[in-house]
């Protein structure tokens, strides 16, 4: 544990000391100023339900802690490999797997900034709504298996492949295809193979969870099957995570 | 003659007034179902956000019992000017539903329930859709009008939207202030720089 603290400390720090965390942070919550003046200024979506623009605005801050960890994941060895400060590291007597804990810890860590980021805002536009306090309880769950997932799968590939940039593409093109199907609309996933889909897609899965807690005041028993579904592939992917570090190559 | 005559025209009208009373139950009582369907506004004033029920009733008026039956919702936007169909996929509106069988003189009773997220003039109607019929049977129109609630308040979100990211950025600022003074204060060992040294 004690090898353990400066790595995490290292990850942690660069969401606020470097210029990449601060960039990070102001876009994050450019993004969500930007949908919350959005949702009021314009007439039809200032009538919406409260549930629904809270719906909205958690669905965005998924997609948004997806993408950042697909982006922290993929710099995790890959951009220290490209930086030549891999060698660096594995010369110290921290293993692949510790570096893999303390990599991980650092993307959950930029998820909850973005999770406290998010609550005010959520606030903002649902207070006076029902299921505020479920939606940010749900919200924050489903967030950290998405981002487990995948952050864990884009450091398991970044320990394998030897460029940023390569795994970047791969990363950001699952994360389309994981997210094109939710983005056609529900009618059309209506289909058997749609629900199929729907179920083993775990971006499909977060956002469904969100619908029916928020939207439908559908209580825990509803959502077991799909947060199963996420816990699942949370666990493979910290499975692949675990088997991708066990012998890092600078 | 004349008799013959009379007796030509009480011919004509009882065939005709026969023809008028057992005919519609002459077609009742052939081989196929013969439905009514309707559908019924809730009471009271709606508002944006309410999640009414609407009453809907398929009666099966044939001898024959009906088999799979599509009957279906749909809503029309009526505001003058704007007509035009509304998605009920947006109004968490249950669409359609399959009734497998309704038996003889049998009326299968449903509530069609829908969350309200636009105000406005709207009208609602059923359809039956019956496999064996050419034609679907449609209920009357239910105009409803719905009050508007302004449910996203300008004054709480802007000073959000606007007050975080100038916060962090702020926040930002004065964190690398310091650590540039604790920089200029220190060597690169960490050890304190006074004036003398």
């Amino acid at each position: 544990m004690n090898l353990l603290r400066p790595l995490i400390g290292k990850e942690i720090q660069e969401d606020f000391r470097s210029a990449r965390g601060a960039f990070f942070l102001v876009v994050a919550a450019l993004v969500l100023s930007v949908f919350a003046v959005l949702l009021v200024s314009n007439t039809e979506l200032s009538l919406l339900d409260n549930a629904q623009a809270v719906y909205m605005m958690a669905g965005i801050v998924i997609a948004l802690a997806a993408l950042v960890a697909v982006l922290r994941g993929s710099d995790g060895f890959a951009g220290e490999r490209e930086r030549e400060t891999l060698e660096p590291l594995l010369l110290t007597p921290a293993t692949g797997h510790r570096l893999a804990w303390a990599k991980l810890l650092g993307i959950l860590f930029s998820w909850l900034t973005l999770f406290i980021l998010a609550i005010p805002y959520l606030w903002a536009v649902g207070s006076t709504g029902q299921n505020l306090f479920a939606a940010i309880l749900y919200l924050f769950l489903a967030g950290t298996l998405i981002v487990l997932s995948f952050g864990g799968a884009a450091l398991a590939l970044s320990a394998r492949m030897k460029t940023f940039k390569g795994v970047l593409s791969l990363g950001l093109t699952v994360l389309l295809l994981l997210g094109s199907p939710v983005l056609l609309g529900p009618s059309l996933r209506q289909s058997a193979v749609g629900r199929v889909l729907d179920l083993v897609n775990p971006f499909a899965a977060a956002l469904n969870t969100l619908d029916s807690v928020i939207i439908d005041s559908q209580g825990l028993s509803w959502q077991l099957l799909r947060l199963a579904v996420m816990v699942s592939y949370g666990l493979a992917v910290l499975w692949w995570l675990y088997a991708a570090t066990r012998r890092l190559e600078p | 003659m004349k008799v013959l005559r009379l007796k030509g025209l009480t011919l004509i009208i009882v065939l005709a007034s026969a023809w008028l009373i057992f005919g519609p139950m002459a077609a009742l009582a052939g081989d196929h179902p013969v439905l009514r369907v309707s559908l019924q506004a809730p009471a009271g004033a709606l508002k944006m956000g309410d999640t009414p029920n609407f009453l809907g009733a398929v009666t099966n008026l044939g001898p024959q019992p009906a088999q799979g039956l599509v009957v279906y919702l749909s809503l029309v936007s009526l505001a003058p000017g704007d007509e035009h169909p509304v998605d009920l996929e947006d109004w968490s509106a249950q669409k359609a539903v399959r009734i497998d069988r309704l038996n003889s003189s049998a009326t299968d009773f449903r509530n069609w329930g829908m969350r309200l997220i636009a105000s406005g003039k709207f009208g609602v109607a059923l359809t039956v859709v019956d496999p064996r019929e050419p034609r679907p049977i449609v209920s009357d129109l239910v105009p409803f009008e719905i009050q508007p609630k302004v449910t996203l308040v300008a004054g709480r979100v802007l000073p959000v939207a606007i007050g975080e990211p100038l916060l962090i950025l702020i926040l930002f600022a004065v964190l690398r202030f310091f650590h540039a003074g604790y920089k200029c204060r220190t060597n690169h060992n960490g050890e304190r720089l006074d004036s003398n040294g």
